[in-house]
């Protein structure tokens, strides 16, 4: 085993997510080797744990999957997956990223993904990657498509039983694994460091988390995939299937009194997708969206939020003013009815609160890249150089400036891959090159040897 | 004992067979030396071995020893699923100096042992290794196929997608001929003042990237040319283009017209009336136009006061006139309102549908922002004039947007918001009013009270719609969607691909874009473009048709099922000093899917890699198992 | 009558198009979720490729049943789950003046993580199979 990491690459690409995975391929189908930098256990970012997509509603892991195993194939391209970011500098003309890897307490090197450590491991843990409904292991593969397909111990919860260590056929198990600090130096980078949900618990008005069957959009995702927590839609409190779903939409966007000014970009479409999802699993269920502005203002969204209406789902233009649990597992929603009848009520089985973006990691401390009062990565020239930083050589793609739905993000990150390339090739000496010898690195090992 | 039962017939393929444990994940529900046992009996098979883990390096240098001293030149693993190891043993095989298409994959992991177990799950493992066996045995050496691609590539449409895609393609080294109808370059963003919501200057944007490309040495502009002729295939087009009459000049200066765009004031880069351009790659840049109210629309037509936003903000930029109240025309505007949606998000059985029977049912993205800019540019500068927006849903969905909706809200413009069943009507107001029209609305954030607006101005939102190029359409096979937008492959899978390989798309000629998303698109399309221009050639898998010229007999069949037109076609040629018709493959446009496969009569074409004798065989095999295939 | 189902000879052939149906299958096994073993998976690219005669010689080879797992929409190949469905079609067309029952041939779509709906799938042409089988015929 090579216990060097450190890496002389043509680009680094932070974050795994499909932003960075579209980047990295983009790049090296020109030629440009490319490091990948994830902070999860595995690629496929926020895509790969969604159920289906707007607005062609086709399954989100058939469109992430072949995007994923791409990546992880490409001779120009290695995975660092389960990394943290320690600094991003531009040293002597070339960007340096320091990384530690956290260790997974599983020798990437050795595992072989057979998951017999997770089926014997005692510890039930909650799965947060089916949005905390349905119970995991202390070790396990982090989630079925994973790329790699290598388990992660939990040492919050793992009591050192040491069955996993007797039942792992390669004896991959390292309870003594160290962190791995290592190095990656490149001559231009790509953020990509994609977005996560605001809060459940930042709107005193929703709550702040207290309400049973009060859920996020994100957890709705998990509900509606195929290999979901349940198997079908039912309400976290008592296991009822609910006749009545609310969507309570710009929660945590367009909202100065939580500090989020801007549209969240992608929540009404989602909204719409899901509700529509949920009509075909609970045909006889009323869902009512509670929405400001709809905004499908994408290729095929306006048409697909016309089909959402004569599909029967309600459309209630009303900000929601405040949740509070109601009668028999229910929640109850006040907000100002715009047909005249002033301060309404309602109560619904199961609601979701659309909750808004925010950026999933700021360069505070880690390196000198702008940001904007919005927190998310500021691009210099919006419009005619969409993916520039106020760092030379250093491009963004996706949700890391800003919110932005899966389409505009490929194609963003197409952009980013070009922007990148061209930096490249006015280096002095630049030429794109053959593929180098394959390294054998953690994350490729275990899908090519 | 394996090397005593060795064919006889030096040709005959020589199988070996390598089974996995994977530590007992396969081994703990598959008896692999039982498996193994029987494997070995097979004819044709020359060796069978185990292995605790064949993705080891001990696993592959049994492979590439057998390989290395002739015992074998096919091999079958059998381990876990092709996903994960496929790629590793096919580059064991090449790296040991055999051809990695001699290679089969049996899943005997994810659908054999975690699915199966008992002795079902050693006789189905069985079976399927004796499959991968028959299948072995057919393989052939296979080369990827290289088609060389010329080092060139042609973008179609010289707005800020076309302009900006050739920028980048020229910048990564590959020459360029950007072919624009008009004599302008510049597009649409050529008529627009200030844009929001970073309020540069239109034109600086347009002479920024127009000079890049002029100036570049690699880049031909063809001003007031057209695409009149496309051949050939990925890598290898043909164009003809055609010069046309130039358009007359607008005003006095030649090489800067706002707002028609820059005029190239250098030779144009074609010379004759007609030019073969021989390009590697294409990026069609067409673009969109406003959208054009019918007559009556809104009173469009029927007032002279009834504008479109475009010709709004043409009319703010061309004069400089200061003072408390906007002025048109001459005329002082005390009150305008501007009405959202016109063209755009159109539904059937409320809209009227153009003479063509169409409507546009998307949103058109830009004008909800262009509109709230110029709204409240007028606000700002022109205190006096009020200003309503009459609205379905304001879209101020990107980075910034939002701030600007606000700002024009606390800068006094005021707010309406309809319902598409119940359109604002715009009349001649009564001659005591003093306004020029008056709008009746009914607004459902007051509840649903109907109001009238008084206003010596309307404007109209218009939409985007996509330039007609039914030509090109039609030339080089184009789809286009409902919306007669064209339409990409897959929106997150291929969005900037044509069907046709080797043809891109970038810009509004897809959809309704803003500036930095028409960037992102042009970027993203001249990315494509671009790798695959890089290496001088396109590699593609060899997994595509293959005619046996013997067998066919010409019936075309097989052109007509083909899912990819030019893939496939009928060709003459001499056969015993006879002309005669036979279907003949273009790997390059060969979609490897096999529907010609199922429709020859004679059994002359097959897909390489997956033929269909190679299935029966596996199917034979599935059939009679590994037992049964020894005695065949 | 057409080609009767002998006890022995009670194989399913899937065939699972490489891009969805083929993944899905492998998720199926990730999640060590069982099903009969008498079911054999053959990896395609698409499906298009089998001509009518390949189902009928399955059938009279002495396969019980067959799936086609398709992408069906999602299918990489813009036209060929539609002249898929035409000649399965005529293959049903050709079942019924055989006297082999339609039912022996199903298409279906099936996506990398369509678990249930692959466990559904093949299950149920088990049960048809069995019940065929100890019916004495097809």
């Amino acid at each position: 085993m090579d216990d060097n990491l450190n890496r002389n690459v043509d680009a680094i690409v932070i974050g795994g997510g499909i932003a960075g995975l579209q980047a990295a391929l983009d790049l090296a189908d020109q030629g440009f080797s490319v490091a990948v930098i994830e902070k999860d256990a595995s690629v496929g970012g926020k895509m790969i744990r969604l159920s289906k997509v707007f607005p062609t509603l086709d399954c989100a892991s058939c469109i992430t999957t072949p995007k994923m195993a791409a990546a992880a194939h490409h001779e120009r391209i290695t995975l660092y997956t389960y990394c943290d970011l320690k600094s991003l500098q531009r040293v002597d003309g070339s960007v340096r990223a320091d990384v530690i890897q956290r260790p997974r307490y599983v020798d990437a090197q050795k595992c072989i993904g057979c998951r017999k450590c997770e089926f014997t491991c005692p510890v039930m843990v909650a799965d947060q990657e089916q949005g905390g409904f349905s119970p995991t292991k202390a070790i396990a593969i982090p989630f079925s498509n994973a790329i790699p397909q290598i388990a992660v111990l939990d040492p919050e919860h793992c009591m050192l039983c040491g069955r996993c260590e007797r039942v792992c056929p390669t004896q991959a198990v390292d309870y003594f694994q160290k962190p791995r600090p290592f190095t990656v130096t490149a001559r231009t980078a790509v953020i990509t460091t994609g977005f996560e949900m605001t809060g459940m618990t930042d709107k005193p008005q929703y709550g702040r988390g207290t309400i049973p069957n009060l859920i996020d959009a994100l957890q709705m995702e998990r509900l509606l995939a195929p290999h979901g927590p349940y198997n079908r839609v039912l309400r976290p409190s008592d296991g009822k299937a609910p006749d009545s779903i609310a969507y309570i939409q710009c929660a945590g966007s367009r909202d100065i009194s939580m500090g989020l000014s801007y549209c969240s970009r992608v929540c009404c479409m989602y909204a719409i997708k899901q509700a529509m999802l949920l009509s075909g699993s609970l045909p006889l269920a009323d869902i009512t969206i509670y929405y400001m502005d709809i905004r499908a203002f994408g290729k095929g969204y306006e048409q697909f939020f016309q089909n959402a209406q004569a599909m029967g789902i309600n459309f209630v233009r009303a900000k929601v003013a405040a949740v509070e649990a109601g009668p028999d597992g229910s929640v109850r929603l006040h907000y100002e009815a715009q047909d005249g009848e002033g301060v309404t009520t309602s109560d619904h089985d199961l609601a979701v609160l659309s909750l808004g973006l925010i950026p999933a990691w700021h360069p505070d401390g880690i390196c000198t890249l702008a940001t904007g009062t919005d927190r998310f990565i500021e691009v210099l020239r919006p419009k005619l150089a969409p993916v520039q930083t106020s760092m030379a050589g250093v491009f963004t793609a996706g949700a890391a400036s800003g919110p932005k739905d899966i389409v505009d993000t490929i194609t963003e990150a197409g952009n980013a891959a070009m922007a990148a390339g061209r930096y490249l090739a006015a280096q002095p000496g630049s030429t794109p090159r053959p593929a180098e010898t394959r390294a054998d690195i953690e994350a490729t090992v275990h899908i090519d040897g | 004992m394996t090397q005593d039962k060795k064919n006889d017939n030096a040709t005959a393929p020589r199988i070996g067979v390598y089974i996995c444990h994977c530590g007992g994940n396969i081994s703990d529900h598959v008896d692999v030396d039982a498996v193994r046992r029987q494997i070995e009996r097979m004819p044709g098979v020359a060796v069978a071995r185990t292995n605790m883990f064949m993705c080891s390096d001990p696993g592959q240098a049994a492979i590439a020893e057998d390989l290395q001293n002739g015992t074998v030149d096919r091999v079958v693993v059998a381990s876990c699923a092709p996903s994960l190891h496929e790629a590793t043993f096919r580059n064991a095989i090449r790296r040991a100096g055999a051809n990695p298409y001699i290679y089969e994959h049996v899943n005997i992991r994810e659908q054999v042992s975690w699915v199966h177990h008992g002795e079902t799950a050693t006789a189905k493992a069985a079976d399927l290794v004796a499959a991968a066996a028959a299948k072995a045995g057919l393989l052939k050496p296979l080369t990827p196929i290289r088609v060389p691609a010329t080092r060139h590539a042609t973008v179609i449409g010289g707005g800020v997608a076309g302009l900006s895609a050739a920028r980048d393609l020229a910048a990564r080294g590959i020459p360029v001929a950007l072919v624009e109808k008009s004599s302008y370059l510049g597009g649409q963003l050529a008529r627009l003042d200030r844009i929001a919501p970073t309020g540069e200057r239109a034109t600086d944007l347009v002479r920024e990237l127009a000079g890049a490309v002029l100036e570049h040495p690699d880049i031909a502009v063809y001003t007031d040319t057209q695409v009149v002729g496309c051949d050939g295939y990925i890598g290898n087009f043909k164009l003809t283009l055609r010069r046309q009459a130039a358009d007359a000049l607008i005003g006095a200066q030649a090489d800067d017209i706002p707002p028609a765009g820059i005029r190239p004031t250098g030779p144009s880069a074609a010379e004759r009336q007609e030019t073969a351009l021989e390009t590697g790659a294409i990026i069609l840049a067409t673009g969109f136009r406003s959208y054009q109210p019918r007559r009556g629309e809104y009173g469009f037509g029927e007032y002279a006061p009834v504008l479109t936003l475009p010709a709004l903000i043409e009319k703010m930029a061309r004069q400089a006139h200061q003072g408390p109240l906007l002025q048109i025309d001459g005329r002082p505007i005390r009150s305008v309102a501007m009405i959202h949606c016109v063209g755009s998000r159109q539904i059937p059985g409320i809209h009227t549908e153009d003479e063509e029977g169409r409507l546009n049912e998307y949103c058109s993205r830009t004008c909800c922002t262009a509109t709230l800019n110029a709204a409240d540019r007028i606000r700002r500068e022109h205190p006096g004039t009020r200003v309503y927006e009459l609205y379905r849903d304001i879209r101020t969905y990107g980075r910034g947007q939002e701030d600007l909706y606000e700002q024009a809200a606390r800068n006094g413009v005021v707010f309406l918001r309809f319902e598409p069943d119940q359109e604002p009507r715009v009349t001649a107001a009564d001659p005591d009013d003093g306004f020029a029209l008056k709008i009746q609305v009914t607004d459902t954030l007051t509840f649903g009270e109907t109001l009238d607006v008084p206003a010596d101005l309307v404007v109209l939102a218009t939409g985007m719609e996509p330039n007609d190029v039914s030509d090109l359409v039609e030339m080089m096979k184009l789809p286009v969607g409902t919306d007669r937008f064209l339409l990409e492959v897959h929106p997150k899978l291929r969005p900037v691909e044509m069907p046709v390989g080797g043809i891109f798309v970038a810009g509004t000629c897809q959809a309704p874009f803003d500036v930095g998303e028409t960037c992102n698109a042009a970027g993203a399309a001249a990315v494509k473009a671009a790798a695959m221009l890089t290496e001088g050639h396109v590699e593609l898998d060899p997994f595509v048709a293959e005619v046996d010229t013997a067998r066919c007999q010409g019936n075309g069949a097989c052109v007509e099922a083909c899912l990819n037109p030019g893939a496939l076609n009928l060709v003459e040629m001499q056969i015993d000093g006879q002309t005669v018709q036979r279907a003949r493959v273009t790997p390059a446009l060969c979609l490897g899917c096999g529907a010609c496969v199922a429709v020859c009569p004679t059994n002359a074409i097959d897909v390489c890699g997956m033929t269909l004798r190679q299935y029966e065989a596996m199917v034979d095999a599935i059939v009679a198992g590994p037992a049964a295939a020894e005695t065949v | 009558m057409g080609p009767a189902i002998q006890a022995k000879e009670n194989k399913i052939l899937v065939l699972a198009t490489e891009s969805c149906a083929y993944p899905g299958a492998d998720s199926v096994g990730q999640a060590h979720s069982s099903y009969p073993a008498n079911v054999y998976i053959l990896r395609v690219k698409a499906p298009v490729l089998f001509p009518e005669r390949f189902y009928l010689d399955c059938f009279a080879k002495g396969i019980a049943g067959i799936i086609v797992m398709s992408c069906g929409e999602e299918c990489p190949y813009d036209g060929a789950y539609h002249a898929l469905a035409r000649r399965l079609d005529r293959v049903y067309q050709t079942m019924k003046a055989q006297e082999i029952d339609i039912r022996r041939l199903r298409l279906t779509a099936i996506c990398t993580v369509c678990n249930r709906a692959f466990l559904n799938e093949v299950n149920q042409m088990n049960e048809l199979v069995q019940t065929l089988i100890s019916a004495g015929h097809a």
